[in-house]
Parts: C-alpha cells; sequence; structure tokens
C-alpha cells in the first residue's frame, strides 16, 4: 500500500462518517423548516416559507430573542468578571496555591443535571441550606423561580457559577505570558496596583478576552440544558430562548417544521459569530 | 511576585484565595454530605458536619431505583463514544497534517465550527433521521449523536498536536522500509499518545455529561442514561433529597478521579479550549 493510498483512505473514511453524523444531519435541519410535520415518521408536506412567516410573526419568538440575548449578556459579563479576578488572585503566590487552583476548576467538570439538582437542593424551599441561611439571618425568604425576573437572575447566577472556570484558566494561562519586566519597569516608575492593572495586565490579555467573549457568546445564546433543566423556560416564558422555543415546538407542539425554522434562525445567527471568530482568528497555515 | 508584601495586602490573598475555594467547592461539598447523611435527619439537620455518616441514601438509590442500569448504559455510550472518536479523530487530523490537501482549511475550519454548534440544533434533525432508521430510543442512536460532539472536538485537538509533531521520525521509519501505515502505527500514534489521552478525556466528559441529547433521543426508561435518568428522578421520586444528591455524587465521582489522576492533561485541554459549554 502506498503513503499516499493510506493518508487518502484515513480521510476518506474519516470525512465519510463526519459526512453522515454532522454535515448532513445539518442540511436536513434546514431542509425540514420547509415542510409541515405533525410526527417524526410521518409525510412531510412542503410549504415553502410558511414555517419561517409563522414563526417570526409569533411575538414568542422575538420574546425568545430577546431573553436569550438578555441571558448570554448578563452571564457572559459576570464569568468574565469573576474569572478575570479569579485568575489575578491564582496568579499570585501563596500556600496551597494548587489545591485551590483545582477546586476553583471543579464547577466546570460537574455534568449540568448535577449543577441544577444541588442548586435547587440548596434553595429548597423547606430546608435548603441556602433557605436556612437566609431565615438564619432574619431576612424575609428568596423566590428564586417565581418571577419572571428572579428566574432570569437564578438562572444566569447559576450559569455563572459552572462557566467561571472556562474564563479563570484561559486567563490564567495568559498571565503567566506577560512578561514580568514591564510590572517592574512600571513599579519604579512608581504607579498603583490599580494602573497597572489598567495599563500592562488588561491591554495584554486583550487577545484571548475576545476569544473568550466570542466562545462564550455562541455557546450561551443558544444554551438548552440548564435553563430546560432549571425553570422550563418559565415562568410565562420569561427564561425561554431560542434553543428552548425551538425544543418546545418540536417535541412538545409537534411543529417540527417550525422548530426546524426556528434551529436553523439560530444556525445563521451562530454563523454570523463564527464568521467573526474566524475572521478575527484566521486559521494559521503550516 | 517574588517582593516582600505588606501585611494587610498578603491577608486580602488569603482572605481572596478562601471565597474562591469556599465559593467553588461547597455547593459540591453540600451535596456529598446530604448525600451521607441520614435521610430522616436530612430534613431537620443543616449542621455543617452530619453527626453520623449513613450509606442508606446510596442503598435505596442501589436497590429501589434504576440507577445501576442507567450507570450502565451511561458507561456503554460514553466508552464506546470515546473509541470511536479517537480511531475517526486520529484518521483525519493525521491526514489533514501529513499531506498537501486541497481544502484543508475548509476541512479544519469545518470541524472548528461544528464543535461550535449548540447541541440542540443539530438534536432536532438527528432525531428525525434516527426515528426513520429506526435508531431512535436506541443506545447506538444516542452514540451516534454523542460522536457530533466529540468527532470535531478531537480533530481539531489533534489537529493541533500532529501538526507540532516532527515529520522525521516517520519519515525516518519509512527510509527504513516501514510503511506510511506502519510508521503511522510503530512511530506516530505512541508519540501522539498524550494528545490522545487528553481527547479520550474531554470525549468522555462530554458523553458522560450530555443531557440534551439523551432527552431528545431516548424515550424510555431502560435506556436512559444518568443525567436523564436522575433528572426524572425529581419528578417520579416525591423529592428524596438524599438519594438524589447520591445519586449526583456517583455521577461526579468518575470525573473527579480522573482529574485528581490526570490534572495536567485537564489544564492542557482546557486551554485549548476542549470543553464546550
Amino acid at each position: 500500500m502506498s503513503s499516499k493510498t493510506t493518508i487518502y483512505g484515513f480521510l476518506f473514511v474519516g470525512l465519510a462518517v463526519t459526512l453522515a453524523l454532522i454535515v448532513a444531519p445539518a442540511v436536513y435541519a434546514v431542509s425540514l423548516s420547509f415542510y409541515q410535520m405533525d410526527s417524526f415518521v410521518g409525510a412531510p408536506k412542503w410549504v415553502g416559507f410558511a414555517n419561517y412567516v409563522a414563526v417570526l410573526q409569533a411575538p414568542e419568538f422575538w420574546h425568545a430573542l430577546l431573553n436569550g440575548a438578555i441571558y448570554a449578556l448578563g452571564s457572559i459579563v459576570f464569568q468574565v468578571a469573576l474569572g478575570i479576578g479569579f485568575a489575578l488572585v491564582l496568579n499570585e503566590a501563596f500556600p496551597g496555591r494548587n489545591l485551590v487552583r483545582g477546586l476553583s476548576i471543579l464547577p466546570y467538570l460537574l455534568p449540568t443535571v448535577v449543577v441544577i439538582l444541588t442548586f435547587k437542593w440548596m434553595v429548597d424551599g423547606g430546608i435548603g441550606i441556602v433557605t436556612k441561611a437566609v431565615e438564619a439571618m432574619g431576612l424575609p425568604p428568596i423566590n428564586w423561580f417565581e418571577s419572571p425576573g428572579a428566574a432570569m437572575a437564578s438562572t444566569i447566577l447559576v450559569s455563572v457559577w459552572m462557566w467561571t472556570p472556562f474564563v479563570t484558566t484561559c486567563f490564567l494561562a495568559a498571565l503567566q505570558t506577560v512578561p514580568q519586566s514591564l510590572y517592574e519597569a512600571a513599579r519604579v516608575d512608581g504607579t498603583t496596583a490599580v494602573q497597572r492593572f489598567f495599563h500592562i495586565t488588561l491591554p495584554m490579555l486583550k487577545p484571548i478576552l475576545t476569544v473568550v467573549v466570542l466562545l462564550r457568546a455562541i455557546w450561551m445564546f443558544n444554551k438548552f440544558d440548564v435553563i430546560w433543566l432549571l425553570t422550563r423556560g418559565g415562568p410565562v416564558g420569561a427564561t425561554e430562548n431560542l434553543a428552548i422555543l425551538s425544543y418546545r415546538h418540536a417535541f412538545n407542539l409537534f411543529d417540527i417544521g417550525g422548530g426546524a425554522a426556528i434551529a436553523t434562525i439560530s444556525f445563521a445567527l451562530l454563523s454570523v459569530a463564527v464568521l467573526i471568530y474566524f475572521w478575527v482568528f484566521p486559521l494559521e497555515d503550516d | 511576585m517574588g517582593r516582600a508584601k505588606t501585611l494587610p495586602r498578603r491577608l486580602g490573598l488569603y482572605i481572596a484565595a478562601l471565597v474562591i475555594a469556599v465559593y467553588s467547592a461547597f455547593p459540591i461539598y453540600w451535596m456529598v454530605v446530604s448525600s451521607l447523611r441520614q435521610p430522616t435527619e436530612l430534613l431537620t439537620n443543616v449542621s455543617l458536619i452530619p453527626n453520623v455518616l449513613s450509606l442508606e441514601s446510596y442503598r435505596n438509590l442501589l436497590e429501589l431505583t434504576d440507577y445501576p442500569r442507567h450507570f450502565m448504559n451511561s458507561v456503554i455510550v460514553a466508552v464506546v463514544a470515546v473509541l470511536v472518536t479517537m480511531v475517526f479523530s486520529v484518521m483525519i487530523a493525521y491526514a489533514v497534517t501529513r499531506q498537501r490537501i486541497r481544502g484543508k482549511k475548509v476541512i479544519v475550519g469545518a470541524m472548528l465550527y461544528a464543535y461550535m454548534f449548540p447541541p440542540l440544533l443539530i438534536a432536532i434533525p438527528i432525531f428525525t433521521i434516527f426515528a426513520r432508521l429506526g435508531l431512535s430510543d436506541t443506545l447506538t442512536g444516542l452514540i451516534a449523536s454523542h460522536l457530533t460532539l466529540t468527532l470535531p472536538l478531537g480533530v481539531w485537538f489533534l489537529w493541533g498536536f500532529f501538526k507540532s509533531m516532527p515529520f522525521e521520525l516517520e519519515e525516518a521509519a519509512m527510509v527504513d522500509g516501514c510503511t506510511r501505515l506502519g510508521a503511522f502505527l510503530r512511530v506516530v500514534l505512541p508519540l501522539a499518545l498524550p494528545g490522545l489521552i487528553t481527547v479520550a478525556i474531554f470525549s468522555f466528559l462530554l458523553s458522560w455529561t450530555d443531557y440534551t441529547f439523551a432527552l431528545v433521543m431516548i424515550g424510555s426508561d431502560a435506556n436512559k442514561t444518568l443525567p436523564v435518568g436522575l433528572a426524572s428522578m425529581v419528578g417520579s421520586f416525591d423529592l428524596r433529597w438524599g438519594e438524589i444528591m447520591a445519586g449526583s455524587t456517583l455521577i461526579a465521582l468518575p470525573l473527579f478521579a480522573a482529574f485528581a489522576l490526570m490534572s495536567q492533561y485537564f489544564i492542557q485541554g482546557l486551554g485549548a479550549g476542549a470543553v464546550k459549554g
């Protein structure tokens, strides 16, 4: 077997699998959005752009788009702020630093289900530890999920806890590449720590900040599992984003074409973000 | 860093470190502690350290629920997904780095793109296709859907890994009479082991923790994996928190064990953005 045969054989087999598993479903998703289907095995009926018209005319779509943006923005701002703060602390030398670094990554390793169930247990109305703590401090009980605003805040809170370690890890790695000589020179010039942060650390972190914010934005905007497990998109649609709306259409309302249309619109929005990513960070030529 | 610090500054640093440690670890500690309390004590006692340790919640969980079965399903799905991912991602990544292939950038770019896809968007069409193929509600279907998460990750990560591996070694082996396949199996694969381990760990993590695909693909109780099985217990089990926390602890345990034993691979992978979510 010649060298080229082996390599092209590898490529062919690998790409065939990818094509069947990823490309075909993506294309199929787009095509589904032009059909009306009441069940997953039923015969599809061509309806053109009718699904899109119906979806875009429903106020719940625009509501979900806005919710997704609020959720993504809220959780990204706090993840990034906390992540930078944590990275700055963990970059300093102190006894037990490796232990704290290890602990700070743990939330990221937990399955979403575990995080949500533990959160629900901690804020359980009767006997949760947080509920008891709030009670002991003499504060009125917190309604975590009842009002629309509270449900959104709770969803963001849990998401920030889960994904801050991603930001911390990225920034910690980046901080180690900032040359110490810059800080030494700035100290000689009599700058304060705050000035050094804004004039040295932050500019040096800017490239990684762009990657992190873009990646987080792409993933948070279409988040499904956290929201579904925590609030099912409720109360009264207050935490419903496009992913939840798409799921509800396809699997609860059996409007598969409508669900596919929402997914396709999300694909399109996502693609814009990914294009920006490729434009900012072109693939290196080797 | 090495400079002497003033006392207040050092104190501030310790307090900040303590806050980070408690913030990150307390919910996990509380999960484990709750799972080890006596179920009767759970409802009355909120002491930070339990008086009596008890395995009753674990016994109930393993004897009275479908948890063991869901655990086995999760193991099967994750192990098969990891193996398949490793085989195919190595093939693609190796071919793309070792041969001038037209459209190489398109392939790698498409992989990165696929890696950024939110699972739910691809779950609807995959489920529809599998329903027609008779693969809905099967572990095979679930494994195939997990490959949409793990395969792009594997190719993306190994592409970077093979790029940084010198060509000379395998070329020397081929000059010595090895075929390309022989050189690949005997020289390249052993050297790529650290990269393969990282891919295996993160593929396992993605498959083991997946809730979205399992929710969409699996309908029957018998075929559920742990995340969906545990979540559905909350609805049907009149909220027995002890058992639910025991179940949560057992899902997290393999991940923590792997992290403790192989933290350098985790850090390396996280640095490369290896977990979506």
